[in-house]
């Protein structure tokens, strides 16, 4: 099998499951449209989408992912809002606002969005640019702790990264 | 406050109920029943009535019952003038290429990241749209809408050439809408090809058994509601419609420097 075919496989098998969960149900019709829709889904956009099968297929690495979407949702997300609550409620309002030099080192694509999108998501923090040859997010911080770009990986993205190195490298 | 800004607030105030206690009492005119309307009766009780199998539209949907069946013609010739609007954007557009040699700028790398994954959300959630049409809100039409917002995003995120490099072209998209607008034309006539055949009688839009012409779509297959013409319908408009939006949308985006050298 070729590559191209090879990508198409887990696309297909992601397109079904999100036809199954947006259809809401489990019936025969739903899992017959599903599965032609798959089929033709994961044939057209599936060596778009997918950069390496193995990776794709690996249960390990899906697992993974699980539990950094808890770990982020559930920890980092609550932790940051609650720093930015207390700054907005603060009477003096503790802010020190910075865009700061934050450089990440995984290889993939989906790995850097994953630590773009998650240094975004969480409250105080937005990467507002990106040098993508030389590997820098521009980070806006709103507590600016240090502006040192080594340092502030470690407090910003460096969590982020491990998790993002081992779902997507 | 001033005491005028008072005066204009209880003024408003009152118009506003004096207004809805006038139209309460009927003073605006007719007041539609509370109960449910005749003519809504009759459409919910032929929508799906499995005890008059003359008498029914294989669907659970009232709305895509009303708009490919009952009223079929009339959107096949909406499909048409919509088709027909496309047409006469590629006329005006004749000739225009898009270049595909030069390279696409696009967004950073974090939108065309975001972007690939929603090339397999979106269409699922239009294809989705579109199968369930017989049975739920959405349909054909609304389904290639959503479909298009691939396009918008592709356009957007990607650039028009790089699309356009991956092998959506002008031709691809018109055949596609081409076969959408055939395939309606065939669900239409199916029944009356299907009973010349076998000698029957059989109407142009015709889904269900009607008493003078006893063939009709599937409306079960097993015990799956299968929906008849309609799920043909809409799968067909479907397509028709994402590659009609498609291929305006991809005009649209031409440089003007492209198309001036062409029409001037």
């Amino acid at each position: 099998m070729t590559r191209k075919t090879l990508a198409s496989i887990p696309a297909a098998i992601l397109s079904f499951v999100i036809y199954l969960f947006y259809t809401g149900s489990l019936g025969l019709f739903d899992v017959i449209t599903g599965a032609i829709v798959a089929v033709i889904i994961g044939l057209l956009v599936g060596n778009i989408v997918v950069e390496n099968p193995g990776k794709a297929l690996s249960i390990r690495r899906g697992f993974l992912m699980l539990i950094y979407i808890i770990w982020y949702f559930l920890v980092a997300e609550t932790k940051a809002h609650i720093d930015v609550i207390k700054r907005a409620l603060h009477p003096k309002m503790p802010l020190n606002p910075a865009i700061i030099k934050v450089p990440y080192n995984v290889s993939t694509d989906y790995a850097m969005t994953l630590i773009a999108n998650s240094i975004t998501n969480t409250p105080g923090t937005v990467v507002v640019d990106l040098d993508y040859e030389n590997k820098y997010f521009f980070v806006h911080w709103l507590d600016a702790k240090t502006s040192d770009p080594l340092k502030a990986r470690e407090i910003i993205s460096s969590k982020f990264e491990e998790f993002a190195k081992k779902i997507f490298d | 406050m001033k005491k005028s800004e008072i005066c204009v607030i209880i003024s408003i105030v009152i118009f506003i109920f004096s207004l809805a206690y006038i139209t309460s009492l009927g003073g605006l005119g007719y007041l539609p029943p509370v109960d449910v309307r005749k003519l809504a009766q009759i459409y919910l009780a032929s929508t799906y009535n499995p005890y008059q199998p003359t008498n029914t539209s294989s669907g659970y949907e009232s709305v895509t019952a009303i708009i490919w069946d009952f009223r079929g013609l009339d959107t096949f010739f909406e499909t048409a003038v919509f088709y027909g609007a496309i047409i006469a954007s590629v006329a005006i557009y004749r000739g225009v290429e898009i270049s595909s040699k030069k390279k696409s700028i696009g967004m950073s790398p974090i939108a065309k990241t975001v972007t690939r994954l929603s090339l397999i959300l979106i269409p699922i959630v239009a294809a989705s749209i579109a199968f369930h049409g017989h049975l739920t809100p959405g349909g054909g039409f609304q389904a290639g809408s959503v479909a298009t917002v691939v396009i918008v995003l592709s356009i957007m995120v990607f650039g028009l050439r790089r699309l356009v490099q991956k092998g959506v072209t002008k031709p691809k998209i018109l055949l596609l809408r081409s076969l959408g607008l055939i395939g309606i034309g065939l669900t239409a006539i199916g029944l009356v090809l299907a009973g010349l055949v076998i000698g029957v009688n059989a109407y142009i839009f015709q889904n269900q058994a009607k008493a003078m012409a006893e063939i009709s779509y599937p409306m079960w297959i097993d015990d799956v509601l299968f929906g008849g013409s309609l799920l043909f319908f809409n799968i067909f408009e479907f397509v028709a419609v994402m590659a009609g939006f498609t291929l305006v949308l991809m005009l649209f985006s031409i440089e003007e420097e492209e198309v001036k050298k062409v029409i001037k």
